[in-house]
């Protein structure tokens, strides 16, 4: 008797669920993200503070008279499964699809999204490939281009910091290090000329855990550098351990891949080290309105952001909401069009410009924040001059 | 000159790392026949330990360590591999994998897949000078405790009454157990044995890189069965020297390859691991017991 009592209870609640989510007034937004396995670290602030965005709106009244709800699926991580995450959200009547932070994880949903024509947002993907030319129209990544990035390094490096001979280290794992180094070189030399390289070299993650070589060879370039590009990733801050542990002491300027602190314990005692990152996550950006996010998200979560790409979740639930607002329509095809005439619109994860070929954002100033005595803090907000174009 | 003097510290440095994880691996599979890939798992959880202790002093994270994750290999022995002892080589090898496999998913649902930094032993992260060579003192203590830990290791093998059983049971398994050795004694010792150095491996090797993640291990263990297979499978001089090897021709091709090379260095690499394999297929050091006997 329990069993099938319990049974009914079950078929009613599963037969109300898409019932509830079809309702007219409401409408879904859908996560198709890592909630486990090796990925999830890197969508897990950006899905807590896109939750953050969507409580937001609904508070001010909700979009187009509708409130916001939220489905989530877990692709555990797995490229494979990403495109059953995102059929599974689309099937409960998701408008809008979020994907995880990054182009080989997030493209196998956004795809999915794709042939279904809505819109589909990676939180931080960096790779310009996320969007017309590698997924299609509909796709979108709310990071910054390493094109920009490496300029805004190479005009920091170079202007603020009055550095004027880089010594490059490159990791050939990561599409995105790779594509940092290049573009931080190419403005790099617009600046600085032949000379102002002292030196190149590179590891490859996956082979160089132990990168004494790299060390030593750059331990002999020291007198003639001024400062160290970084483009190192996840195991980061074990390379910077061990460049330190050589008495390689020069200023080391990275992207935002090594933003956050969690790394910091294999360095206590670093100093001279600035990275990119969307925002400051200690309190002290430059905009009050990031401040302000990281206080409530701290609130609502009981710890702070791990890394600033937190803010890239919320600056995609924020997008897709201003550019639906504008279309008066849910309509993908609509909302496109809308994202596609944003120029300098101006979001909590900065200034955000999009056009009908380019669905990642080339000219967006970036905070820096330089970490001292194993303490951070905020040195300001920066932008590039000149910005190497991106190629597909 | 200084240039190779340092290269020649990196590389034993790093090829010391790679000796004492391919001895671990190459322990086991003299006498069990069985490559444990879950090795990996030992090195990575015996990191997390340090770093779950490591607050109450490094004397105590050694020891946890070591405790720790002999009490695993030792489990792992007796519920993993044990049922599966005398089957197939190739579900030997399953199995290896599936523990791997379990440990690894293990440590991220505990732990997360985030790395963690862990600042162990942080006075041996200084260079000092010697003779014009700046070299960080913990290479010189890597490679120091490795050749401690090797001779230490050599001398249970060839000394102490469970190192001759093991030496013996390597050589000949059956004909060890027709001789009155305990298969299940030798064979749990092996596992301890490997543990404790999968211990060593792991302190060392963070104490250089200073990050703990769940898949630390896997790296060093992938090279410590290329080092079995070059030193000669079986050869536990041979899985020694043959990591040793392997982190010599990587660090030497880093130093010595052209700029445009370098990317493609790791080619280079198994290129020599090939040419040994092609001119001695039975590796650099082959076992007296591994010869056909007719």
């Amino acid at each position: 008797m329990i069993r099938s009592g319990t049974r009914i209870l079950l078929t009613t609640a599963i037969a109300a669920t898409p019932l509830a989510a079809f309702a007219q007034d409401e409408v879904t937004v859908g996560f198709a993200i890592a909630l486990s396995g090796f990925v999830a670290p890197y969508d897990d602030g950006p899905y807590k503070a896109a939750q953050l965005a969507i409580d937001d709106i609904n508070a001010k009244g909700g979009l187009l008279g509708k409130k916001i709800v939220h489905v989530a699926a877990d692709t555990a991580s797995d490229p494979a499964q990403g495109a059953t995450a995102a059929t599974d959200v689309l099937s409960k009547g998701a408008e809008l699809v979020m994907v995880t932070c990054d182009f080989d994880f997030g493209a196998p949903a956004a795809l999915v999204a794709q042939s279904q024509n809505k819109i589909a947002f990676s939180s931080c993907a960096a790779d310009a490939k996320f969007g017309v030319q590698g997924i299609g129209p509909n796709a979108y990544t709310m990071s910054t281009a390493t094109n920009h990035q490496g300029a805004i390094l190479a005009e920091f490096a170079w202007n603020t910091l009055g550095k004027r001979s880089v010594y490059i280290l490159n990791d050939l794992q990561v599409e995105y290090n790779k594509s940092l180094c290049s573009n931080f070189e190419k403005r790099w030399r617009e600046l600085a000329g032949g000379e102002g390289v002292a030196g190149y070299d590179e590891y490859n993650a996956g082979n160089d855990t132990v990168i004494a070589a790299q060390v030593s060879r750059m331990k002999e370039a020291e007198a003639k550098a001024d400062v160290v590009m970084f483009c190192g990733a996840i195991n980061g801050g074990s390379y910077v351990r061990q460049i330190r542990a050589a008495g390689v002491n020069l200023p080391m300027i990275t992207g935002e891949s090594m933003d956050g602190t969690y790394w910091l314990e294999a360095v206590p005692d670093l100093k001279d080290f600035y990275n990119l990152t969307y925002g400051s996550i200690h309190g002290d950006d430059p905009s009050a309105r990031v401040n302000d996010f990281v206080a409530r998200f701290t609130k609502a979560q009981g710890a702070a952001p791990v890394t600033g790409h937190a803010l890239t979740g919320y600056g995609v639930i924020e997008a897709w909401a201003l550019a639906v607002e504008r279309a008066g329509s849910f309509d993908a095809d609509a909302v496109r069009a809308k994202l596609d005439e944003f120029a300098g619109e101006d979001l909590l994860v900065g200034k955000t410009t999009f056009s009908k070929d380019l669905h990642i954002n080339n000219s967006r100033p970036m905070t820096i924040v330089k970490i001292d005595g194993g303490k951070v803090s905020s040195v300001g907000l920066f932008d590039a001059e000149k910005t190497p174009e991106i190629k597909f | 000159m200084t240039w190779f003097v340092q290269a020649l510290v990196d590389a034993t440095s790093i090829g010391s790392i790679y000796a004492l994880t391919a001895l671990g691996i190459g322990l086991i599979f003299g006498i069990m026949r069985l490559i444990n890939f879950a090795h990996a798992e030992f090195i990575t959880i015996a990191a997390y330990v340090v770093m779950l202790t490591i607050a109450f002093g490094f004397p105590v994270a050694l020891f946890a360590a070591a405790a720790g994750v002999l009490i695993l290999a030792l489990l792992s022995e007796r519920l993993a591999f044990r049922p599966v002892r005398g089957a197939d080589p190739s579900t030997l090898l399953i199995t290896s994998f599936a523990l791997s496999y379990l440990l690894q998913n293990t440590l991220v649902l505990i732990f997360g897949a985030r790395p963690s930094g862990l600042n162990i032993l942080p006075e041996l992260s200084q260079p000092i000078l010697i003779g014009g060579v700046r070299l960080p003192i913990i290479h010189l203590v890597t490679i120091a405790v490795t050749v401690l830990l090797l001779a230490a290791t050599g001398a249970f093998l060839r000394k102490t009454r469970m190192g001759i059983e093991m030496r013996a049971a390597a050589a000949d398994f059956e004909m060890a157990r027709l001789l009155g050795i305990r298969a299940n004694r030798v064979i749990a010792a092996a596992f301890g044995l490997s543990g404790v150095l999968a211990t060593a491996a792991a302190i060392l090797y963070v104490a250089q890189t200073g990050v703990v993640e769940p898949r630390l291990g896997l790296h060093l263990a992938l090279i410590g069965f290329v080092a079995t297979v070059v030193g000669g499978m079986g050869s536990l001089p041979g899985a020694v020297l043959g990591g040793l090897a392997v982190g010599m021709v990587t660090v030497f091709l880093q130093v010595l390859l052209p700029a445009d090379l370098r990317p493609y260095r790791e080619a280079f690499v198994y290129l020599a691991v090939i040419l040994v394999l092609v001119l001695r297929p039975q590796g650099l050091f082959r076992p007296a017991s591994a010869r056909e006997r007719v």
